[in-house]
């Protein structure tokens, strides 16, 4: 379960990245976080992950308050917090099963667990049979798709797709999103900010939009509304 | 293992500055160690020329036998006195008749008793609380003078004192020579491999576990700097003294295997430390995300 709790976030040089953002989400949600450049989606993001701490108010991951969170318990918390990026990340000098296995080798699982557990995974996402390929020799989608297993691969209970289809062409982005709600279906929440119209429209799914950091819309099977734009 | 196999992955990537660095601090704790060797020698002079400062209490003619031997006993119960020793006006005037060397004759028909008093040789323990020493001799009963090389004996303290500062000095700078260039080789290192640090956070990879591959290889650098340190200054020292042979005849110098164990030891150490502070002061930064 993820709460935000009258969260406030104001930067260094005194802009105001949330004001008083509360909401909840439930195990199992797929929730799509909207909202106009510059509205407060990444610092939404930012504060499930602990990368930065809120000026005010308190955000519960899971029942543990982030912010009050030792910066060494940090790397725990992040365990059960998968992140899917925009610009995939992915590692060039390794294969598509040394990037998945390489979240599972850092948090030192065991041998035997990485090697029973990233063929499915991969298998998982469709990508068995590119294994042994590298990052360059795969498409955009496929690049992704490794993005989503890596993220997986160590059973986190929440994943934040952070614009996980905005360098895809729309057919991709469908297949993306169609791998996402699979994997929601699954049990994993699932938090997506995201700029498609279409992808939101589609999924029928719960929408906050924050403008100014603000929520000024929390609806349940929402669509992306036409006065939000990228 | 993981931390190990990149840490001599990522030292064989970044090849040639791997190597600049290696021999970068092979010259700094090789300069370093011939401080440490320069200082320990000094130190050794030091003590040599101070063994060789005696004091030299005269007694008044007019002290019999027994007195003498009560003045003996007297300077040798003080606390700065490692050693005293007396010398009759006959032993003292047959030394002197042997440092005249081919002149003695010259003295021949004299009667010692007649020129030189007696005395009490002594050697200190601390020469820096020499002047106590000396008031305290001059205060004891039939004690004529009290002679000694306060001067000479100054001169050399302070000598080997600011011998000892610029050393210390010189050592700090060349550490911290060491740390900046070891630092400047993980951070290259660091920037090679941004993104994968950056994947390890989002992950849920600890810092430690981040951090030690990075201080790894800082530490695998300063060895294998320190190594070749060692090796030259074994060999070079050895050399250096044979060839001062002649030069430096009036003192004794360590040989190396006598430093062995604090030299090779020291720079090993050092090369360890600056290893691990360089990089752990390199990836700092990296960690706060």
């Amino acid at each position: 379960m993820i709460e935000f709790k009258d969260v406030t976030v104001i930067y260094d040089n005194d802009i105001i990245g949330l004001e008083n953002v509360s909401f909840k989400i439930e195990d199992g949600e797929f929730v799509f976080l909207v909202g106009r450049t510059g509205a407060g989606k990444s610092s939404a993001i930012k504060l499930l992950t602990g990368e930065i701490k809120p000026y005010a108010g308190d955000v519960i991951v899971n029942g543990i308050t982030v912010n009050r969170l030792k910066s060494k318990k940090l790397p725990y918390l992040r365990r059960s917090v998968g992140t899917v990026f925009q610009d995939f990340r992915l590692l060039p000098n390794k294969t598509v099963y040394e990037n998945v296995a390489f979240a599972m080798e850092v948090v030192r699982a065991k041998k035997k667990d990485i090697r029973r557990k990233v063929p499915t995974i991969l298998s998982l996402v469709g990508l068995a049979d590119r294994a042994k390929n590298y990052p360059n020799e795969l498409s955009g989608g496929e690049q992704q798709r490794v993005c989503i297993a890596r993220a997986l691969v160590n059973s986190p209970a929440i994943v934040i797709a952070d614009e996980p289809t905005g360098n895809l062409d729309v057919e991709t982005a469908e297949e993306i999103m169609k791998l996402l709600l699979e994997i929601n279906r699954m049990g994993t929440t699932i938090v997506m900010v995201t700029h498609s119209t279409k992808i939101v429209d589609d999924a029928h799914r719960r929408v906050i939009q924050l403008e100014s950091g603000v929520v000024v819309r929390d609806e349940q099977e929402g669509g992306y509304t036409s006065d939000v734009l990228a | 293992m993981y931390s190990l196999k990149t840490a001599l992955s990522s030292l064989g990537k970044n090849a040639v500055m791997t190597i600049a660095s290696i021999v970068t601090i092979a010259c700094c704790l090789f300069l370093f160690g011939v401080f440490l060797l320069f200082a320990f020698n000094i130190n050794y002079i030091g003590e040599q020329i101070s063994e060789q400062c005696e004091v030299q209490a005269f007694i008044d003619d007019r002290v019999d036998r027994a007195g003498e031997e009560r003045i003996l006993k007297e300077i040798s119960a003080m606390p700065n006195v490692k050693s005293a020793e007396f010398e009759s006006k006959t032993q003292a005037f047959e030394n002197y008749k042997e440092k005249l060397e081919g002149y003695g004759e010259y003295l021949d028909g004299m009667e010692g008793e007649e020129i030189l008093r007696s005395s009490v040789k002594i050697t200190p323990d601390d020469l820096t609380i020499l002047n106590d020493t000396v008031s305290q001799i001059e205060k004891i009963d039939g004690v004529a003078n009290v002679v000694n090389h306060e001067a000479t004996v100054r001169g050399v303290i302070s000598f080997t004192q600011a011998i000892k500062i610029g050393s210390l000095i010189a050592m700090i700078i060349l550490l911290m020579t060491a740390v900046f260039i070891i630092q400047n080789t993980i951070k290259l290192s660091v920037h090679a491999r941004e993104d994968e640090i950056h994947i390890m956070k989002f992950v849920g990879a600890t810092d430690s576990f981040i951090r030690r591959p990075f201080v790894l290889e800082g530490v695998i650098v300063g060895i294998i700097g320190a190594a070749i340190a060692i090796i030259v200054i074994a060999f070079g020292y050895n050399a250096a003294v044979n060839g001062l042979t002649g030069f430096l005849d009036l003192f004794e110098l360590y040989t190396f295997s006598q430093m062995a164990l604090p030299v090779a030891g020291g720079l090993l150490i050092f090369g360890i430390l600056m290893g691990s502070f360089g990089s752990r002061t390199a990836i700092r930064r990296h960690l706060k995300v």
